[in-house]
């Protein structure tokens, strides 16, 4: 049944345009940072006055992207760049209605814009954005300290207004393929939705933040497949093959990980000589230093929101 | 009454026996420290203005940005002071084999094209010369975008940008009003026109002589165009999904979505289609140079009002009738200089909700902003204190911001 508080298209239904163009000309964009190297991230708290916290976080664009930004040749994008906004309201009381809770009621909610990814998205929830707001309370859930808010409810709302792609646009989907890009996506949410939290100066025990890694098999120009390398802050469209990827959120002062999500084959994985560890260790271990690395970026994020709330000149941090 | 006993204490700038800090007052008495602001008393040299520091008829800081969305034909991020809306255009195909009346109603349109053609020898110069505006084809132009639903607003209220609004539950009543307004107004300005949005199929012509001529070339259709037009049809058309994300809600959320509308519009970019009557669907080209943008009708810019009155009561008031006593109190009131009710262009939350008024009035000019003003859409709600005189005097602050609005358009 056609939803009828929203405005529907023609009822009969659209198709996405099909471009006639095989040739895929530019290629698949390639990779122009070192293994471990991170995306540049920006970062901003206090963009929503309204809310008690906000955040505004976008990844750099890949060489790729950027390129295509500037001199536009093709109408589709080579790779996507994550963007999404993070609210938070509260801590505020729940409604009469809910049971007694000895501590504060965390609510999660992800949202893709219609317009986010390569497909359009529905208006209501899927289970893909469902599964991302769960993994993004059970991150957060460790983090704050609940006991200080009895019978007070926490809503943290994210909007992704550009997700990352699961692949590269001219790849077929085959037996490697994962929702590859969730994974980044997830980890772009909970480093912002750490830093609305801190902006709504809520107790934490530490800044978590999210970082990915994945083992990837990339084909070498002569085409053959070279043995899996471990890459942080992956781009999806970047590579050929990714054999498993792992998400953590991670408080660095602590050094504890409140969420982990490894998702592919990654156990018969062996790494190049002088790596003894196995593929999951290493894995994690690449994952923990990504989140280390957008730690950086959070805490100049937090520090610029706690220096706004106290009345100093703010100075913008980009980092 | 309480409300104006309140009020006259509250006319103070700040007393010194208040202790309460300004943002505290501002909680606890809205409509006294409003009106205190805009009313400031004759001994003080202070100007009326708004609490948020801007004079009556002044509208926030407005900036916009497009094209930055990478999956959208066209996007733009609006910033009216502290509201932001984020719109994304995304233009997908409705062939018109799958439209369940088009075989029916085909025929009609056309034995009209048949018999527009009879006329057409000696208008077809002046109309191909013309920007197509002619009265003919724009009747098409709004029965097609209409009937079939090509132009898809939607409006979404539920992204964390006001706690009032639960996320993931269905669209408020505001997001559902907001919605419904973009789409009328899309309809009633004509802003995109239908043909930009017809896909075009022109069966080669094979008769005999014809094939000889053009099987070398592929300069059929630039000739055929001329001669036959009577067999070329519409196989699709694009339909444009329109979606407004309000990220920040700080009241007037219609001038911003609004302007993000626009502005994405102007941004759009259609790839270049074409039936391909060997697969029996339509491609597109990827190619950035064979896309074309959509020329819009016009530039119309939208602003909003509301009216503060001094009287905190004046929305408990019945108001079935402007009651005579009342006005001849305003008007006398006014004699003696001192306003009891203010017009607000382009209110923030907090002025929205001490207003029960409120006028939306949209303008475009003609001509590139050289021709005269032309008010396209003109609503009020909630009271009676705008009449004639204002309305008169509203349209040309909204004239004024169309010139505001066009500049940051055409810069970004």
């Amino acid at each position: 049944m056609a939803d009828r508080k929203r405005i529907n298209g023609p009822p009969s239904g659209t198709k996405p345009p099909v471009f006639a163009s095989s040739t895929k000309a530019s290629g698949r964009p390639q990779r122009q940072r070192q293994p471990n190297d991170l995306r540049k991230l920006f970062l901003k708290t206090g963009l929503i006055p309204s809310a008690s916290g906000s955040a505004y976080l976008e990844f750099e664009p890949s060489a790729s992207l950027s390129a295509a930004r500037s001199s536009p040749q093709s109408l589709i994008p080579p790779s996507s760049a994550l963007k999404l906004a993070c609210t938070v309201h509260g801590p505020k009381p729940l409604p009469r209605s809910a049971t007694f809770s000895p501590n504060l009621v965390l609510t999660t909610h992800v949202k893709y814009a219609p317009f986010a990814a390569r497909t359009r998205k529905g208006h209501i929830r899927d289970s893909s954005e469902r599964d991302l707001g769960v993994h993004l309370e059970t991150a957060l859930r460790g983090v704050i300290v609940a006991e200080r808010w009895p019978k007070s409810g926490l809503d943290i709302t994210i909007t992704i207004l550009e997700a990352e792609d699961d692949r590269w646009w001219g790849d077929t989907p085959d037996s490697h393929d994962a929702p590859w890009g969730m994974m980044n996506v997830l980890a772009g949410c909970i480093t912002a939705a750490s830093a609305a939290i801190a902006d709504a100066r809520i107790d934490c025990i530490d800044l978590v933040t999210g970082g990915v890694a994945a083992l990837v098999s990339d084909q070498t120009a002569e085409g053959e497949a070279s043995s899996p390398k471990l890459m942080l802050d992956t781009d999806p469209a970047e590579h050929k093959a990714i054999l498993s990827a792992c998400v953590v959120a991670y408080m660095p002062s602590r050094d504890e990980i409140t969420e982990l999500w490894l998702k592919g084959d990654s156990s018969s994985v062996s790494l190049e000589k002088g790596d003894s560890r196995s593929g999951h260790d290493a894995l994690i271990d690449g994952a923990v230093d990504a989140a280390r690395g957008a730690h950086t970026v959070l805490a100049e994020a937090v520090r610029e929101s706690a220096a706004r709330h106290s009345g100093l000149p703010v100075d913008a941090a980009t980092t | 009454m309480a409300p104006a006993a309140a009020a006259s204490p509250a006319a103070q700038p700040t007393p010194p026996s208040l202790s309460l800090p300004p943002s505290q007052f501002a909680r606890l008495q809205p409509h006294a420290y409003l009106l205190a602001h805009l009313s400031p008393p004759t001994t003080s040299n202070h100007p009326s203005i708004r609490a948020n520091g801007r004079a009556p008829t002044q509208f926030r800081v407005t900036s916009a940005n497009t094209g930055s969305l990478t999956h959208t034909n066209g996007s733009a991020v609006v910033r009216v002071g502290e509201t932001a809306a984020v719109c994304g255009v995304r233009a997908e195909l409705l062939h018109t084999a799958d439209i369940a009346s088009w075989s029916v109603t085909q025929p009609s349109t056309g034995s009209a094209n048949k018999r527009r053609k009879l006329v057409d020898p000696t208008l077809k110069a002046s109309e191909t010369a013309g920007d197509g505006d002619d009265e003919e084809s724009s009747d098409k132009d709004e029965s097609h975008i209409e009937d079939l639903n090509l132009l898809v607003p939607n409006l979404s209220l539920s992204t964390g940008c006001a706690p009032g609004f639960i996320p993931g539950a269905p669209p408020s009543a505001l997001a559902q009003s907001l919605s419904q307004q973009i789409l009328s107004l899309l309809h009633s300005t004509r802003l995109v026109r239908a043909d930009d949005l017809r896909i075009w199929y022109q069966p080669p012509n094979l008769g005999p002589e014809d094939l000889e001529r053009h099987n070398e070339s592929e300069q059929m259709d630039v000739d055929a165009e001329a001669e036959g037009e009577k067999n070329r049809e519409i196989k699709a058309f694009w339909v444009l999904y329109i979606d407004v994300m309000i990220i920040s809600l700080a009241g007037n959320p219609f001038d911003a979505a609004w302007a993000s509308v626009l502005a994405a519009l102007r941004d759009t970019k259609l790839p270049k289609a074409w039936w391909d009557i060997d697969n029996e669907t339509v491609v597109c080209s990827d190619a950035v140079s064979d896309a074309r943008k959509l020329s819009l009708r016009g530039m119309p810019v939208a602003s909003s009002f509301c009216v503060f009155e001094a009287d905190a009561a004046a929305g408990w008031r019945a108001v079935i009738l402007p009651d005579a006593e009342e006005e001849r109190k305003i008007a006398e009131d006014n004699r003696r200089g001192a306003q009891r009710r203010w017009i607000l262009a382009d209110p923030d939350g907090y002025e929205e909700g001490l207003s029960q008024e409120r006028a939306c009035i949209v303008v475009d000019k003609e001509q590139g902003g050289n021709g005269k003003t032309v008010v396209v859409k003109m609503e009020k709600n909630g009271g009676w204190a705008i009449d004639g005189r204002e309305l008169r005097q509203l349209v040309d602050v909204s004239s004024q911001r169309w010139d505001h609005i066009r500049q940051i358009l055409e810069q970004c």
